[in-house]
């Protein structure tokens, strides 16, 4: 059984079946015997799936590709009212499952018309709004096939598939793989003599695979419903949005901290249910006549904690002085992340203290750069330079990790290094430098001379009149000034 | 008062709870008698000799008091660094003078990936003294904060004993009565360091002796 989809103008020649000698005989054993939706149909018609293709080739040809993979992500958020079964297939289509809607919504026409309503204002707001080509049919492959070639059609019966499927030219086939194996491909079976779907129906399966590669068979199977396609389900981003509104203005931050711990309890609860973890939370407080003030929190570790969560809101606002009264507050996620339940004891890397250990440094350090910004939380690192310049830096944290084995690769020079480094060496004017007893030295510091500001130092060791211990050198170049650059303790 | 009353009586009344003991807390933030709480090795000998908890104390505030910064009272705390690099301990520098030297803290023994460097501003120092002493995370806190009064210091001692993190503050001058459990004063004289306790909770001795720096 075969129609027309309603409404549309489509091609009338799928209709007829066909009786070839030697037919292509699929090799799963499942569905061999054609019998019961030959006695039946309405059986079959109720347990089969039924697949709705939609293709929106000016996608593919429009814009770049994450422009097109985004639209689909906006197409398949719209159809999840029709179907609890949307799949994106890139690059143009969108195929869904209508068979558990069709009672629900009173047969396929009404889908149909309910997919244009919901379609046509996103596909106008393109530009593309003729560009909609549609297809439904017992297999998702075949929908797609049926889609992408424009031929709008409805298929209810998985054997009047190849009929349907018949007049297809076997381009059709290829436009599905990488575009120089389909090239090869379709210069083959052109070469081959044929043309459509229909006369590779009429061939054995067995020469088919030895000619053209078991993935061509593999592909008539997945079309036909012999062997199935595994179809990726779309899911739609999670989304956290909660509000509060106050019964009267709010003057002061420390009142706010109830309502926020309540906010947290609800994001918390969202969290615990998908197992995610928040990794960038935004807090507005409303004003009235006013704009509203923004407090956004960034976290090094997604987290799902309501204390840690709600100490670092806290935290920010602590440090906020209100512009106006607060009359409500909503919170929102800005960025997800999957929630990783103690990974480190899992791999029995490290013990339950260590972690918990971990934890709390981490909790800190976003408190810190929390109130005083990144750029006052640092790190210390050695890198294997000559330079003394180069061979210690501080930086902001990246990532906390436990082993961050900043002086692994570092090899210790002979002579001693200070504990205090100027960010910028100081001269030392002759005067200053005469008051000063040399301890040890020199230690010649030669390097980076392939580049613009090549070192040629003698670096020594003096006390001077307070008893420090201090790191001077001697410019060989130049000049030939002194220079105070480190503090030994 | 007797540590070990005999008299029943006198045993009674001291397990009564409506007593006060002025010395409870105390006990708590490491007395030199609660044997729980005793330091952490100074890798001084002579400095744990002269303190009564034979060592650093744990969860509690310290004074160095030394005129000049980078006149070896780094030297002081370097065996403390080592040790709790080597037991993977976090230590936090906040709003040193200069920037500690990663070749240097290695070269001495201390893992420079466990020692974090803050920054804040003045106006930023206290909450952040505060925070860091307050959390658990790390168990020592080396700090440059310029004068403070008493009363912010007792705010930061009470942080410390909260959070069990061991607090060194560095001061170019004696604060009198600060409520810090050990006050140091330390002077460079020629290559020694000459150390002085100035006051130390639950010790009456003052002692001062001298630690040599090291020859480079």
């Amino acid at each position: 059984m075969s129609s027309q989809l309603p409404r549309r103008p489509g091609r009338t020649s799928a209709g007829r079946l066909l009786k070839g000698v030697k037919p292509y005989r699929p090799a799963s054993p499942r569905s061999a015997p054609p019998g019961p939706s030959a006695s039946s149909p309405r059986a079959s018609r109720r347990s089969a799936p039924l697949w709705y293709a939609l293709c929106v080739p000016q996608l593919q040809s429009g814009g770049e590709g994450w422009v097109a993979q985004e639209r689909l992500q906006e197409l398949a958020a719209r159809l999840g009212q029709v179907s609890a079964t949307v799949s994106i297939q890139p690059p143009d289509s969108v195929v869904f499952e209508v068979r558990s809607s069709l009672t629900y919504f009173g047969g396929i026409a009404n889908i149909r018309t309910r997919v244009l309503e919901l379609l046509e204002p996103l596909l106008s707001s393109w530009g593309v709004e003729s560009g909609l080509q549609q297809a439904v049919s017992p297999t998702p492959a075949a929908s797609l096939l049926l889609a992408r070639r424009g031929c709008n059609l409805l298929v209810y019966r998985r054997d009047s598939l190849r009929s349907a499927l018949g007049s297809l030219p076997l381009d059709a086939l290829a436009s599905s793989q990488a575009p120089a194996k389909a090239r090869n491909r379709s210069r083959q079976l052109r070469n081959s003599g044929l043309q459509v779907m229909r006369d590779i129906w009429r061939l054995p399966r067995q020469a088919l695979a030895r000619r053209f590669g078991p993935d061509f068979v593999r592909q008539l199977d997945v079309c036909l419903g012999d062997m199935p396609m595994p179809v990726t389900l779309h899911q739609a981003p999670p989304h956290f949005s909660t509000t509060m509104d106050f019964d009267y203005a709010v003057e002061h931050s420390a009142f706010l901290f109830h309502a926020i711990e309540e906010l947290l309890g609800r994001l918390c609860l969202y969290l615990r249910q998908r197992e995610l973890a928040a990794a960038h939370l935004q807090l507005l407080l409303r004003h009235e006549h006013r704009e509203d003030t923004r407090v956004a929190v960034e976290l090094r570790l997604a987290s799902r904690s309501l204390t840690h969560l709600s100490l670092l809101l806290e935290t920010r606002i602590q440090a906020l002085t209100l512009v106006a009264p607060v009359i409500g507050m909503q919170l929102e996620v800005q960025r997800f992340d999957a929630f990783l339940p103690g990974h480190q004891a899992i791999t029995g890397v490290t013990d339950a203290v260590h972690s918990a250990d971990q934890t709390a440094i981490v909790q800190l350090l976003e408190q810190l750069q929390a109130r005083l910004g990144n750029e006052a939380v640092r790190s210390l690192h050695c890198h294997a330079e000559h330079g003394p310049e180069l061979a210690g830096s501080d930086r902001t944290f990246a990532g906390i990790t436990g082993s961050a084995a900043s002086g692994a690769e570092y090899d210790l020079p002979v002579a001693a290094r200070p504990c205090w480094i100027l960010e910028k060496p100081s001269a030392l004017l002759p005067p200053a430098f005469r008051t000063l007893q040399l301890l040890s030295g020199p230690e010649r510091i030669e390097t980076r001379w392939w580049s613009r500001q090549p070192l040629h130092r003698d670096y020594y060791v003096a006390r001077n009149h307070q008893g420090m211990r201090l790191w001077i050198y001697h410019e060989r170049t130049g000049e030939r000034a002194w220079y105070l650059h480190g503090v030994f303790d | 008062m007797p540590s070990s009353p005999s008299d029943p009586r006198l045993q009674a009344l001291l397990s009564s709870p409506h007593l006060w003991r002025a010395e409870a807390p105390e006990s708590l933030l490491g007395s030199p008698r609660n044997a729980d709480f005793s330091g952490i090795a100074s890798g001084h000998a002579l400095l744990d000799a002269a303190l009564p908890w034979q060592g650093w104390p744990r969860s509690a505030l310290v004074e160095i008091v030394s005129p000049v910064c980078g006149a070896g009272e780094l030297q002081l705390v370097l065996p403390l660094l080592r040790t709790l690099s080597t037991e993977q301990q976090w230590s936090a520098w906040v709003a040193p003078p200069m920037s500690p030297y990663a070749p240097g803290l290695l070269g001495a023994g201390v893992d420079p990936a466990r020692n974090i460097l803050v920054t804040p501003t003045p106006a930023q120092l206290l909450w952040t003294l505060e925070k860091t002493l307050q959390s658990p995370a790390c168990a020592l806190v080396l700090a440059w904060p310029g004068p403070l009064s008493g009363k912010h210091l007792r705010r930061l001692q009470l942080a410390a004993r909260k959070g069990r993190t061991l607090g060194i503050l560095f001061h170019p001058r004696n604060i009198r009565h600060s409520p810090s459990v050990l006050r140091l004063a330390t002077q460079t004289r020629g290559d020694t360091l000459q150390v002085q306790v100035l006051k130390a909770r639950g010790s009456y001795r003052k002692d001062g002796f001298a630690i040599r720096l090291g020859a480079p």
